[in-house]
């Protein structure tokens, strides 16, 4: 069956079930906690998100990468239960290489968000059972008409297009007001920002959700510790490195009270 | 009547020369490591025969196409299931081609009642070291090979032993990828010389065993003549190039050489074979 490159259909000949219901059921309450945003901005759109797990009140770990790289042209950010959202990362992964490999040609954009839908709606009885719960944001460069675009989910696995900007996590409501006044009212609409400007945005929003938000994590300067920022443009996926948020975060973000 | 031991063996003999022969139109396909990682080249008609397998792996095909898909699909998926499920690092050439399609091709080659594979495989690993890159080459029969360096695809044994000490000779440690290209297609037209000759003179192919006098007295062809061989064929056939690049970005290595690469790379008697 593998003649229609169909990555998962091929798992699932092998006995593989992705997010199958677990017994605890019903009770949790859903929690996705964290901070994941994506906007577009002058040269693509820009991904970013916090680095904090929580499990409850507690923190499990402060260096959690949630802004996974796909492909050299999309990436998933990824809020609601870690272990479910990185394994359907790695679906998705070997899904599209095995899609380029076997047709040889890339998956489309659309063929893409497809995927992630169809991944979603696997996942829907450990998401209603509260043990697998995914709200991703996809986001990517459609190569083929040279444009950045921006989707999130809910976790049934609808899909719907975030025209210039999307987040989520229990952080994003905090920041999603802030985004549709910048956007509207700011100074100029933000797929006009350069990617400095773009950058410092990302890093004010996140700031302000770690605020707000105690499941999301902010700036740990002494412990050079700083959300995750993906650019995306039709070169590819550049990760933005520690090095260049550092100044930009002490000179733009700080603010001495 | 297969059930008689004599005639099996004879059945599976019959089966070796109608394979032979299926080879005779075939392109060769040559593997040489360079200093950025492995290439991979042929000079063919139409059909594709090099494809891109997982993130290290490539693989280069002769015979019929249909039975080449076939068996490039059951690599693909044998790969892309144990990444998966296991590691990316745990997919290597060598597991593939010993327990996964060696074994599939020596069974459809003994199953005399059935049709054969009618392919030559080459699959190139690139090894996270220079050192650990490994060529494997696969007959129709299930036969296997696993070397270093060069590795070659050809119609016959002989031409195939005739290209490879031709490669041999000829190689240097470390080759630039414009010199492997040079040289790959240089090996590649000592095989279709040689594959010529042998379909205008068959005699010369029995006579092949007598080493020492037969092999000092015949010349080799000079580069010129090697790429203008190449050049001659150029009409009818393309020349087809990918690459395993050790410094790639990202996960997977394999890229093929499109027309900008070549006209930038391959040596300048040929480059006006792509520029059209």
């Amino acid at each position: 069956m593998g003649m229609q490159g169909d990555f998962l259909q091929l798992l699932k000949e092998q006995g593989y079930t992705l997010g199958a219901p677990t017994a605890a059921g019903a009770g949790h309450a859903l929690t996705n906690a964290t901070t994941i945003l994506a906007f577009k901005y002058r040269d693509g759109v820009l991904v970013a998100g916090d680095r904090r797990a929580t499990a409850g009140n507690m923190v499990m770990y402060d260096r959690t990468d949630k802004v996974l790289e796909i492909d050299r042209h999309s990436v998933m950010a990824i809020a609601g239960v870690p272990a479910t959202a990185y394994e359907m990362v790695r679906v998705l992964e070997h899904s599209f290489k095995y899609y380029r490999r076997t047709q040889l040609q890339e998956l489309s954009f659309d063929g893409k968000l497809r995927a992630v839908s169809k991944l979603l709606k696997e996942n829907v009885p450990a998401a209603l059972a509260g043990t697998g719960a995914v709200v991703p944001v996809f986001a990517g460069y459609d190569m083929e008409q040279s444009a950045a675009k921006i989707y999130f989910y809910d976790i049934l696995g609808a899909e719907f297009e975030g025209v210039e900007y999307a987040v989520s996590g229990s952080g994003s409501p905090t920041i999603r007001g802030i985004l549709h006044y910048l956007n509207t009212w700011g100074e100029q609409p933000l797929n006009a920002l350069p990617q400095e400007l773009a950058m410092m945005q990302a890093l004010r929003l996140l700031a302000t959700a770690a605020e707000f938000d105690s499941a999301t994590g902010g700036v740990n300067r002494e412990a050079s510790l700083y959300p995750v920022v993906k650019l995306i443009t039709g070169a590819g996926v550049q990760t933005v490195s520690d090095a260049t948020l550092k100044p930009l975060y002490e000179s733009k973000v700080v603010r001495y009270v | 009547m297969y059930e008689e031991p004599y005639r099996w063996v004879e059945a599976v003999g019959n089966r070796r020369r109608y394979l032979d022969d299926q080879f005779k139109q075939g392109s060769p396909v040559v593997a040489l490591t360079y200093e950025g990682g492995i290439l991979l080249t042929t000079v063919s008609k139409g059909t594709p025969k090099l494809y891109e397998i997982y993130d290290r792996l490539a693989l280069g095909g002769m015979g019929h196409p249909t039975d080449l898909e076939k068996l490039r699909f059951s690599l693909l998926e044998m790969a892309h299931v144990e990444g998966f499920n296991r590691s990316p690092a745990d997919v290597t050439g060598s597991r593939l081609v010993k327990y996964g399609i060696a074994p599939l091709i020596k069974q459809a080659f003994e199953e005399v009642y059935k049709a054969p594979f009618i392919v030559r495989i080459l699959v190139a690993e690139l090894g996270l070291k220079a050192e650990k890159d490994s060529l494997l080459t696969i007959n129709y029969d299930g036969t296997f090979e696993e070397t270093t360096g060069c590795a070659v695809l050809a119609a016959t044994s002989a031409v195939q032993t005739k290209m490879l000490s031709y490669l041999k000779e000829q190689k240097s440690s470390a080759l630039s990828l414009e010199q492997a290209l040079d040289l790959g297609l240089r090996g590649w037209a000592i095989g279709s010389l040689a594959h010529q000759q042998d379909e205008a003179d068959p005699q010369t192919e029995v006579k092949q065993p007598i080493r020492g006098m037969g092999s000092s007295a015949e010349t080799i062809p000079s580069n010129e003549a090697l790429i203008a061989h190449v050049r001659s064929l150029a009409g009818e056939r393309m020349v087809e190039c990918a690459v395993l690049e050790r410094q790639a970005p990202g996960s997977s290595k394999y890229r093929p050489l499109k027309q900008a690469d070549l006209l930038r790379l391959l040596p300048t008697a040929l480059q006006s074979v792509v520029a059209d």
